[in-house]
């Protein structure tokens, strides 16, 4: 690509007819109706001097002078001559920056409309009729091959507010899809062809997570993400076969020509990178990890809460662009209402962001996704009132999105060669009160129109009534973490209920390291432990939970009878309060699965509940697993129908899901034996799990009620040769205890819900005793981020409902669900070598009295029913302070709109699981 | 509250026979709920508590009933369930608590009632021994119906089919509903709402009073609705009036001292906010679970469990309620579930069995152990409050009633079935 531009046609009025020809009929009217150019053109030397020239690659340059010819800067400095055929403007007093790069736009392309999320299995809510996605296969979301230097409308009135603003370049993209397609670099000059707006395509290719474009596959956030990690991971494929069938036609199968590949193998190939939305640390993280996956590098976009992401983007050397749409308070909003915190957090801090990613050296941009250019100026303000530096500001304002984006040999500073991309201000940009008075972009000098000016100033008072607003945000209350961490720790006295060896009066356990180091009625505190009297107390292993749905941003991907790609991993969103909640009733570990929307859902995650830890904090090394669902859930109707709709068609999605896993494995296997010879396969996400179950290397949990399709179930895992690990729910499995049990597989129910549809009629709260008597493995588990905080109490009801013991009580929130998922190696029981996973009660357990004191996890404090309250208090203190500020009663400036953000959406298949 | 004699209910004798057996209930350490714990023998006879103490004579041809080393209490009253009214939550056709339209207060509960409804027999054989079953959805979805966990018919059952009004007072706190994501509405659009259903609420009551009136003056033609809303102006009805949030209380509270109606709260899940003023009014409250989760995330975990107690304290007369069928039999664990947040044992067990009664105006006869009142009674091998804790009999409206239900017979079949098949 040349850096120089061809000019010398495009002032030419006499053009127009040829371009309309070019361009096709559906263009020409807008042509006809807005002739250009309608200004003097055709200056191509210019010569700005005595003005304050910030140059950004290096000095900034008191009483500079910059020349310009022919869309290139020639000269600057301090002692420059200006030539004589220049055009001198008199920059005295006034500031010269590298024109303002938006570093990322839909500038000349349709702007996404305020999109709502659609639900599938809802009713057509939003009147949509577009293209559906059946599976993985099609993918009427990837518009991978569009362009956004194509198709560009000149007429965008964006483009003029945005010059007004003083920026001269734009990244863009079209926005429709899950994968909107390339970002092109334009230079924002008024040009009669659009294409030569072009200054480099493609630089980036732009993704998304959620898009109402299509219907179908995917529909979730979980979704989002097996999707995009199997686009790339295909477009590596396509990379492979046609490198092979291009060495060498000969004898080969011809591969199939694919639009939405094509564009990504070349990405993949030359290494541009992804823009990826993320607003948090939490999405942040999953961004850079499927960013890894598909194989390219990333620039995160969104960042708005990325104050507490600064770290995790510098280790990962990505870059980020900043939406300067800062989130404001609602106007309107009830004067009671309380935001939460963590959107009280959100307002108080977004604006430090900028601030945070200079101080961990990240390189960063901005753009807004707002509508207004001043949005960015006004935006970078707030930014530099929260702590950026001018430097900063500016630099992230032109040189950073240059680089960021591959252009920085022609483009974001003011340097000699580089094109002449400027803008001329009265001063200082980053002070209130600053205006632009022109820009040049390619060489032209292009005033800001009055109308522009005249907004500009209403605006500079608005910033002017702000100007004493600024304030440091208040200092977040200590919300999350372990209360204490102590290397040794005795807790004492205590009567021990361990799951696996009985009961221990006045007995004690040894904490080391996190580990239970000694358990028993002697043992003496070490020098240095910390000492727990726990006399009249209780201690049990820490509570596990084998069905949980807490902590995950979706749980359904129920657009497909089979989703076995997704997985809970993906969505894990380790702030949900709910594990602090779970905590305070004693859950130190739960299985969090995929929902019972379809005959195969998704892949789990085993989490303990290290509270205020990130992903790779809290999850930990279960065996893998993947949710089964049999009857009503998977068969409900839904929108558009979805096969299956009876028992009969469950069963059948299930086998040819087999048959299919099976032929993948053959695929690979013969690969692998022929010496790896020929094309690798290609790696399908779905199948992979799959093939994983028939390996024995994924367990299947599988939902399910009646009697006859748990025995479905067992028949068909039989014939595929593999072991149901658990059924969930399995409300009417003391009807085949006994097959259950033969077959090896466990089961993992609810104490006593029943009723709430026909295939819950005829639960009974004896199941876990009954099915336990004809011994199969049983565990009780929540479902419900409610009933996880009391699950000691719902083992108790086993005890009333079908007599079993306490201890085998006991079990089946401790020990059995640890058996269950494969970790009874480490938590489940108090045993020497196991997790300090513990909680402490006030009375027994196993009735309706005792309340949890102390929750230990590895040995750390997590929960403490005093420290609790100190917590609770700092909480509603940081809360008072920020209603303060931004309560209802502190008037809200922001609009009540449908801010969505880049990352999780309400999953509303959520609260259908069970 | 005003205090009115409870002609309607008092009218309302006992309408289902009387067991012509008599009972004594001997050897159990009674609970009379009086204030008196002994060990003693209850006798029971025409559906009612005929003798109760702890040196009583066993009239003869009674069938005794050896409570030795057992506890007898009065049964459990849900105040607010759905019993009878619902059968499978999902099926829509096995569900009657909800009618089309807001305002419907001359519907009774009684009418839908099911008495083979399993879930009456599951939530007895845990010490539930009658519940207000109540209508529910709209302003005025109904009347509930105070009905004995016993009975062939429906009448045999009934104790008062006309026992409360249900009015759901309208919310400024509508919560975000399942379909509804994203921010809250604008405010003004919320209060808009929330005004237009007061003024609706308040037609209806203006014209229960004018149709009073012309009860009065002998003018009123024959109106269902216009009676049932006479009921409530006169007082003569008890309200059991829904809310929630702190400000929906407040607002409810306020509305009902205007109307100058008789009433008990229901719901409260924000009632620990506003506790003093519901005090200082003597408003007692019928409370939801207490094991549901705080009010947002910022709440403090133990919100819901402390609710109770913390209504207690500030000296609110509280009763306990489910709100639900299948579940009503977990009853006793919703106030056990507030003991070791705050609410003393004593007062949790008064708020399962006696406080429902006397806010409703049934204190005189149900609640407690004593002689003339209805014979609702369970023997318990321990703290009925507590899970491990088994009924062992059960006496309701003064007939013996077998704790057998649907669960306990699946459970006896099942656990007989032959050993040794399996599949494949």
């Amino acid at each position: 690509m040349s850096p120089r531009l061809p000019t010398a046609p495009r002032r030419l009025a006499a053009r127009v007819p040829v371009l309309a020809l070019a361009l096709g009929l559906a263009a020409a009217p807008a042509l006809q109706a807005q002739p250009r150019p309608d200004r003097p053109m055709g200056i191509r030397d210019y010569a700005i001097t005595g003005a304050r020239v910030v140059t950004v690659s290096g000095q900034t340059i008191d009483n500079g002078t910059i020349v310009v010819s022919d869309g290139v800067i020639t000269a600057v400095g301090r002692n420059v001559t200006v030539p004589p055929e220049a055009w001198v403007i008199d920059g005295t007093g006034k500031t010269v920056y590298p024109g303002f790069f938006d570093g990322m736009s839909t500038l000349g392309h349709p702007q996404a409309g305020n999109q709502r999320p659609q639900f599938a299995g809802f009713g057509n809510q939003g009147g949509n009729d577009g293209p559906h996605s059946w599976g993985p296969e099609d993918r009427p979301g990837t518009h991978s091959w569009k362009s956004g230097a194509e198709d560009l409308d000149p007429d965008d009135d964006r483009f003029s507010s945005w010059r007004n603003a003083g920026f001269t370049t734009a990244l863009s993209t079209r926005s429709e899809g899950l994968v909107p397609g390339q970002a092109a670099v334009l230079s924002l000059g008024l040009v009669d062809r659009p294409r030569a707006m072009v200054v480099a395509t493609p630089v980036a290719m732009k993704v998304k997570l959620q898009d109402r474009s299509f219907s179908g596959y995917p529909n979730s956030l979980m979704g989002s993400f097996a999707y995009l990690k199997q686009l790339y991971l295909d477009a590596a494929y396509y990379d492979r076969a046609w490198d092979a069938y291009e060495r060498d036609a000969r004898g080969k199968s011809r591969p199939e020509w694919d639009i939405a590949l094509e564009p990504i193998r070349d990405q993949i190939k030359s290494g541009y990178p992804v823009l990826f939305p993320a607003n948090d640390r939490v999405q942040t993280d999953r961004a850079i990890e499927t960013a890894e996956i598909m194989g390219v590098p990333i620039i995160v976009y969104g960042l708005q809460a990325g104050y507490e992401a600064a770290d995790a983007l510098a280790r990962a050397g990505a870059s980020g662009l900043v939406d300067l749409d800062w989130p404001e308070p609602p106007r309107n909003s009830d004067p009671e209402a309380e935001p939460n915190l963590e959107t009280l957090r959100l307002w108080d801090r977004a604006a430090t962001t900028p601030a945070r990613l200079e101080a961990a050296g990240v390189r960063f941009a901005f753009y807004t996704s707002g509508n207004a250019a001043s949005d960015l100026i006004e935006g970078m303000r707030k930014a530099v009132s929260q702590g950026l530096s001018e430097a900063g500001a500016v630099r992230a304002l032109t040189l950073s999105p240059a680089q960021m984006f591959g252009v920085a040999d022609r483009l974001g500073s003011i340097e000699v060669g580089k094109l002449a991309n400027l803008v001329v201000t009265s001063g200082d940009i980053t002070k209130a009160g600053t205006r632009v008075e022109m820009t040049f972009i390619d060489g032209d000098k292009i005033d800001a129109t009055p109308a522009a000016r005249r907004a500009e100033d209403s605006a500079d008072e608005e910033d002017d009534d702000n100007d004493d607003e600024v304030m440091a945000p208040v200092p977040m209350a200590a919300d999350r973490g372990a209360y204490r961490s102590d290397p040794v720790t005795l807790i004492r006295n205590a009567t021990i209920m361990t799951a696996s060896n009985g009961t221990i009066q006045n007995g004690s356990i040894l904490i080391r390291d996190g580990r239970i180091a000694a358990v028993g009625t002697n043992v003496d505190a070490p020098s240095g432990a910390r000492v727990v009297d726990a006399a009249g107390k209780f201690v049990i292993p820490g509570i596990i939970d084998a069905h949980s749905h807490m902590a995950a941003d979706a749980i359904n991907e129920g657009a497909v009878n089979v989703s076995a790609m997704v997985g809970i991993k993906d969505v894990l969103n380790p702030t949900d309060v709910g594990i602090y909640r779970a905590l305070a009733g004693g859950v130190t570990t739960i299985n969090i699965l995929h929902g019972s929307a379809n005959p195969i859902g998704g892949q789990n995650a085993v989490i303990k509940l290290r509270w205020g830890g990130d992903k790779e904090d809290v999850l930990i090394d279960a065996h893998p697993g993947i949710k089964f669902a049999l009857g009503e859930n998977t068969k409900r109707d839904r929108n558009p129908d979805r096969y299956p709709s009876t028992r009969m068609g469950v069963q059948d999605v299930v086998r040819k899901a087999f048959m299919d896993a099976r032929a993948y494995q053959q695929e690979w296997d013969e690969w692998r034996a022929g010496g790896r010879q020929g094309v690798e396969p290609r790696r399908d996400l779905k199948l992979e799990a799959l093939a994983e179950i028939l390996s024995g290397d994924r367990w299947v949990h599988s939902h399910s009620y009646r009697a006859d399709e748990i025995l479905q179930l067992i028949r068909l895992a039989d014939e595929q040769g593999f072991t149901v690990r658990t059924f969930q729910h399995v409300l009417e499995g003391y009807k085949v205890a006994d097959e259950i049990a033969a077959h090896g597989a466990g089961a993992s129910t609810f104490s006593d819900w029943w009723a709430y549809k026909v295939e819950a009629y005829d639960a009974i709260p004896h199941n876990a005793a009954l099915m336990t008597e004809r011994g199969v493995l049983v565990s009780i588990n929540s479902d419900s981020g409610e009933e996880i905080r009391h699950l000691n109490q719902e083992a108790a009801k086993a005890i009333k409902w079908g007599g079993l013991d306490e201890e085998s009580a006991l079990r089946l929130v401790t020990l059995n669900p640890a058996i269950q998922l494969g970790i009874d190696d480490r938590v489940g029981s108090i045993e020497v070598g196991k997790d300090a996973d513990l909680a402490i009660y006030d009375a027994n357990p196993l009735g309706m009295f005792a309340k949890v004191e102390q929750t230990y996890v590895d040995g750390m404090l997590y929960f403490d029913i005093e420290m609790d309250k100190e917590r609770q208090q700092a909480i509603e203190a940081e809360k008072e302070a920020l209603l303060e500020r931004y309560g209802p009663s502190a008037g809200g400036r922001g609009t009540v709109t449908d801010r969505i953000a880049p990352g999780p959406r309400p999953d509303a298949n959520q609260e259908l699981n069970r | 509250m005003r205090s009115v004699a409870i002609v309607a209910v008092a009218a309302l004798a006992l309408s289902a026979p009387a067991s012509a057996q008599t009972y004594a209930i001997q050897g159990g350490t009674i609970h009379t709920l009086t204030g008196e714990t002994y060990v003693g023998t209850v006798v029971v006879r025409d559906g009612r508590i005929a003798d109760v103490g702890p040196n009583v004579q066993v009239p003869n041809g009674a069938e005794v009933v050896d409570a030795t080393g057992r506890h007898v209490y009065p049964g459990m009253f849900d105040a607010i369930s759905g019993l009878g009214l619902t059968e499978i939550g999902a099926v829509d056709m096995t569900n009657d608590s909800r009618e089309q339209g807001e305002f419907k207060p001359h519907l009774q509960a009684a009418t839908a009632v099911h008495p083979a409804t399993e879930h009456i027999p599951v939530a007895r054989a845990n010490g539930i021994t009658h519940t207000m079953a109540a209508p529910d959805g709209g302003i005025i979805p109904g009347q509930a119906s105070l009905v004995g966990l016993d009975g062939w018919t429906v009448e045999e059952m009934n104790i008062d089919a006309g026992a409360g009004m249900i009015i759901n007072y309208p919310s400024l706190s509508p919560g975000r509903g399942f379909f509804r994501f994203g921010p809250p509405p604008p405010f003004s659009e919320t209060e808009e709402a929330y005004e237009e259903n007061v003024r609706k609420l308040n037609s209806w009551m203006d014209a229960g009073r004018a149709y009073a009136q012309a009860i009065d003056v002998g003018r009123a033609e024959p109106n269902l609705e216009l009676a049932a809303m006479a009921a409530v102006v006169r007082g003569r009805q008890i309200v059991l009036l829904n809310a929630d949030s702190e400000r929906d209380i407040r607002n409810a509270v306020e509305w009902a001292e205007e109307q100058d109606i008789r009433y008990v709260l229901t719901g409260a899940r924000e009632g620990w906010k506003v506790a003093d003023f519901l005090a200082e009014r003597d408003v007692p409250v019928i409370v939801g679970p207490s094991q549901a989760m705080p009010g947002g995330p910022d709440a403090a975990y133990d919100e819901a469990y402390a609710n109770a107690g913390r209504l207690h304290a500030a000296g609110v007369k509280i009763a306990f309620a489910t709100f639900n069928s299948a579940n009503s039999r977990t009853l006793p664990y919703e106030a056990a579930m507030a003991v070791p947040f705050g609410l003393p044992h004593e007062a949790a067990l008064e708020a399962v069995m006696k406080n429902g009664a006397e806010m409703l105006g049934l204190g005189d006869r149900m609640g407690t152990i004593e002689t003339g009142k209805i014979a609702n009674l369970i023997v318990t091998d321990g703290d009925p409050l507590e899970i491990q804790t088994q009924i062992l009999d059960l006496f309701i409206l003064g007939r013996q009633v077998s704790t057998d239900n649907k669960h306990k017979s699946l459970y006896e079949k099942y656990r007989a079935r032959p050993r040794g098949r399996v599949v494949s």
